[in-house]
């Protein structure tokens, strides 16, 4: 069982956190979602989460320094935790477990 | 396409977003709306969007808040003494604005304690009576919006077991338990059979009544009492904590207008004057009945156009507070009064706990500097500081709530002296209100208190903060607030020197005749039932069986006694002159000799005469100089009489030394002595006896020779001199009173801050003063070193409350019986009186610096 209860949105979230590793700010965040989960994602709605994910411990913010492009406005880069870490693998396991033996309609066995 | 994003949504984000996190949205945005190529309406989407984040509940506000309160506790308990203070404080003055709002509660809002009682209303008018028993009868039966019962309330002597107490009863109307949806603790209301006057004579009593006179007693119902010579059959107690529907005036008797005898209104055919206690119908609102009322009010008025009532229109209040209009008017000023002082109270004890706050925030200047420059915000430090004086509000609430109980039940047994029976409606209980109201300025004092130490904390020069010891801030702030507490105390302060002084004025006044070992009953021989000669026979004897009782030195009768009745008459000194009032005495000739009363010139009446001879008269000095200026008045004619037809010669044979008559305060006065061998009064008499001892051990024995004379003769109290002259000073001496507790209350709260400011300017320049007492300074310089510091204070503070005082004493006037409200020697007092207190304070700290080591002071860092 996950230590926490994380909704479908955390968990795409949380995992285009871990996939861009040290590039993970913002923009990147976004562009991802929309490229492997196929949603387009407000910055509002996009940034609430990654407050609520940081507020449960599972990934930790920073801001680095500002850069001249984007207006000399620093970026807040975001990095998984060994929670967040532990919860997607515990998620995963869950789905695994929940999925063997199942067989949709049409499809066929692995 | 434009090369910025649009402004305003920028600035939207901004506000949306705050902080930090702020800049790396709209850098996020910024650098997204670049890569797009633009895109006005979607930047605008995505800034909106970010109400999502500001609504996010693990943002802002709430982190930390539960560190915030572990924090502010830890604070306090590892530092009792300043939070025991504050709370103390807080308390203490929380407590007297509780007193006050359950006071002023009873006044204004609180609601009779009956079903659905925020339905119910009174019609009245301000000045008038609402209209008559009659007007009544003819309306009830129509009104739509309302029940309405008739009631009015007067006060009357009633006999209970041979003995005539003073008691206050309604006259109502038969559905008045109806209407009110009154229940009983035993027996019945009245049945509506019982508006006729055919029924038998009923009356229900009061709870108050019920246990006090009758003992509890559940065979009451049915019992009879004797009101003015009819006999009324009880029929029912009322429940108890009903006292009638005109709070504070508590009643203890009620009954139906048709038994009412004549005598109180009885006579008139319309019936007495009454006013209207209501209930809104089913579905009817207070509009529908203010409409209904002012059509039956237009009617009622244009029956006379001469009626009092044309200008006096009737109107409808809800029912709550004092339903007693005059009543409300005569305690407006007091409410007042207490709500100023106690205001006073208040907003001393949170500039004693901000000043404690501000000295904490000063002790812990360096901790908060390294918390800011570690990041903490300027918010955070403020909600700190603010849930550190919100920990601290909520200790003095729970004190508060308690010493707020304890004062008003010190109050209500106070009161019962300051007012007769009257007020017994008046509660200082604890209900929900009062506690919403000390929960509300509990919050309040808070935010007020916590703010002053919060905005320092927020605007602290972290360089210099870090780097320096806080020696040298000079606390001007600390400073400012201690000045202020001395000003607002020491007004409180003069403010009760001069009620004090008053009462001391009052209480010093000869009343004029000899008081001490005096015990008096009044007793009335109504003309209805005593012919003169009877009267006179009846009080002969009393007066006879009064000497003869044991102890009892000498008796004595008199129809006017200061402290209690006081005839009137008229007098003119020609006899076709106008007719004077004044008033006078019909007493018996050893009145002058028993009261010590000199005669000064002429003689004292003789112990013979006869009723119907021309009378001696005896008059005071006052009477003799102003009637007679430069004359002899011995061997004057009077004649008296306040009708023409009716005068009657008699010759001053005596002057008396000028006395009191009637208050403690009155000016001088005419007045005149009649002999009871010569005039028979009006049948009211005070028995007046010297006693040996304690005049109280005789009242069982004087009430015996009063009740021998039969059930027809009326007696009232009975009563020592002495006690009817304090109870003349009741209010001066109430009022004083509690100027004296709020006002030792300031001072103690000032001087708790003076103290605070003092001692933490020791603590703060204990390196100075090591330094100068290793340069050579002895301890006496030191010591006057700290104390100049708490007299400059106070002398500004004095300076300032004695210019605060000359403007506010103007209002106390009125409560001054004929004192200056400017009267130097309440103002000296009061002044030396703070300057004593300011030494004593600054005294400890004082001493404490003469202790400073000065080699562990140099190292002190």
């Amino acid at each position: 069982m996950p230590a926490s209860y994380l909704g479908e949105f955390e968990q795409v979230v949380l995992l285009a956190v871990l996939r861009l590793g040290d590039d993970a700010y913002g923009v990147p965040i976004r562009k991802e979602i929309e490229k492997r989960a196929g949603r387009h994602v407000t910055v509002g709605a996009l940034y609430a989460t990654l407050d609520r994910l940081e507020s449960k411990g599972l990934i930790h913010s920073w801001f680095a320094d500002p850069t001249p492009q984007r207006g000399g406005r620093s970026k807040r880069y975001f990095k998984l935790q060994p929670k967040g870490v532990q919860a997607l693998s515990e998620l995963r396991d869950m789905f695994n477990r929940m999925w063997q033996g199942v067989r949709l309609k049409g499809e066929s066995d692995a | 396409m434009p090369e910025r994003p649009p402004q305003l949504a920028e600035r939207l984000l901004r506000w949306l977003v705050g902080g930090r996190d702020a800049d790396a949205v709209a850098g996020d945005l910024r650098e997204a709306y670049d890569e797009r190529g633009g895109g006005t309406l979607w930047y605008w989407r995505q800034a909106v969007s970010c109400a999502a984040v500001r609504r996010s509940p693990h943002r802002r506000m709430l982190p930390g808040l539960g560190q915030d309160f572990h924090y502010a506790l830890r604070i306090l308990r590892r530092n009792p003494g300043y939070a025991f203070t504050a709370m103390v404080c807080l308390a203490l003055a929380m407590g007297v604005n509780t007193a006050l709002f359950s006071f002023l509660d009873s006044l204004y809002f609180r609601r009779l304690p009956l079903p659905e009682s925020d339905r119910l209303f009174q019609v009245i008018r301000q000045n008038t009576p609402l209209c008559s028993w009659r007007e009544y009868l003819d309306f009830r039966d129509h009104l739509r919006s309302f029940q309405a019962a008739a009631s009015v309330s007067a006060g009357t002597y009633v006999d209970i077991d041979r003995q005539t107490v003073n008691l206050g009863f309604e006259v109502v109307s038969a559905n008045y338990a109806r209407v009110l949806r009154l229940g009983t603790t035993l027996g019945r209301w009245f049945v509506p059979e019982e508006d006729s006057p055919a029924s038998e004579p009923a009356v229900v009593i009061s709870h108050h009544l019920w246990t006090t006179r009758f003992h509890a007693d559940s065979s009451v119902p049915g019992k009879q009492i004797r009101i003015h010579d009819v006999t009324y059959r009880i029929v029912g107690v009322a429940p108890a904590g009903f006292v009638g529907d005109r709070p504070p005036i508590a009643q203890d008797l009620w009954f139906t207008e048709a038994t009412l005898e004549p005598g109180f209104g009885g006579r008139d055919p319309a019936g007495p004057r009454v006013s209207l206690i209501a209930r809104l119908a089913p579905g009817a609102t207070f509009e529908n009945a203010a409409a209904e009322v002012s059509v039956i009010d237009a009617a009622l008025r244009a029956s006379d156009p001469k009626d009092p009532r044309a200008f006096d229109p009737a109107v409808v209040e809800p029912a709550s507070g004092f339903l007693w209009v005059s009543g409300r008017r005569y305690m407006k000023p007091v409410a007042m009064l207490m709500s100023v002082v106690c205001g006073m109270v208040l907003l001393i004890a949170c500039v004693n706990v901000a000043n404690l706050l501000l000295s904490r925030a000063a002790v812990r200047g360096r901790e908060i500097a390294v918390r800011q420059s570690l990041g903490a915000s300027r918010f955070r430090l403020f909600r700190q500081a603010f849930i550190e004086g919100l920990v601290l509000a909520a200790g003095g609430v729970a004190l508060g709530v308690l010493a707020g109980c304890w004062i008003g039940r010190l109050l209500e047994s106070v009161l019962p002296t300051f007012t007769a029976t009257a007020y017994a409606g008046l509660r200082f209980e604890l209900d929900w209100r009062v506690a919403l109201f000390v929960c509300a300025a509990g919050a309040a004092s808070a935010v007020l208190f916590s703010l002053p130490g919060a905005l320092k904390s927020g605007r602290r020069d972290l360089g210099l903060a870090l780097k320096e010891s806080d020696a040298r801030q000079r606390p001007r702030q600390r400073e400012w607030y201690s000045l202020a507490q001395v000003a607002l105390s020491l007004t409180l302060l003069i403010a009760t020197s001069l009620l004090l002084r008053a009462l001391a004025r009052e209480q010093s006044i000869d009343p004029g005749v000899a008081t001490d070992h005096r015990l008096y009953v009044n007793l009335w021989a109504s003309p209805e039932f005593f012919r003169p000669e009877e009267s006179e026979r009846l009080f002969t004897s009393l007066l006879q069986q009064a000497r003869e009782l044991p102890g009892v030195r000498d008796a004595t009768l008199a129809s006017s006694i200061i402290g209690s009745e006081v005839t009137k008459a008229c007098a003119s000194s020609s006899p076709e002159g106008k007719s004077q009032n004044l008033l006078s005495s019909v007493v018996e000739p050893n009145f002058f000799e028993m009261l010590r009363v000199p005669i000064v010139r002429g003689r004292a009446f003789g112990p013979s005469g006869a009723l119907g001879e021309p009378p001696g008269v005896i008059v005071n000095e006052t009477m003799a100089r102003t009637w007679w200026p430069g004359e002899d008045p011995l061997g004057k004619p009077l004649w008296m009489g306040c009708q023409p037809a009716s005068k009657k010669l008699g010759t001053v044979i005596g002057v008396a030394r000028d006395g009191k008559y009637q208050d403690l305060d009155e000016a001088a006065r005419p007045f005149l002595y009649l002999s009871r061998r010569q005039d028979s009064g009006t049948g009211f008499f005070e028995l007046i006896v010297q006693t040996e001892g304690d005049p109280d051990q005789w009242s069982k024995a004087l009430l015996a020779v009063a009740q021998s004379g039969g059930p027809k003769l009326h007696i009232f109290e009975t009563r020592s001199l002495d006690d009817a002259l304090a109870f003349q000073l009741r209010e001066l001496r109430w009022r004083a009173g509690l100027a004296a507790g709020l006002g030792l209350l300031a001072v103690v709260l000032a001087a708790i801050g003076l103290y605070g400011v003092v001692a933490y300017t020791v603590s703060q320049r204990t390196r100075e003063i090591g330094m100068r007492m290793a340069l050579g300074a002895t301890a006496g310089d030191v010591q006057w070193l700290v104390l100049g510091r708490g007299l400059r204070i106070t002398a500004a503070g004095i300076g300032a409350g004695l210019l605060l005082s000359a403007v506010a004493m103007r209002w106390l006037r009125s409560y001054l019986y004929g004192l200056s409200p400017f009267d130097p020697v309440a103002f000296a007092a009061a002044s030396l009186a703070w300057m004593a207190i300011a030494m004593l304070a600054s005294w400890q700290p004082a001493r404490r610096a003469t202790r400073v080591d000065p080699l562990t002071a140099l190292k002190y860092e």
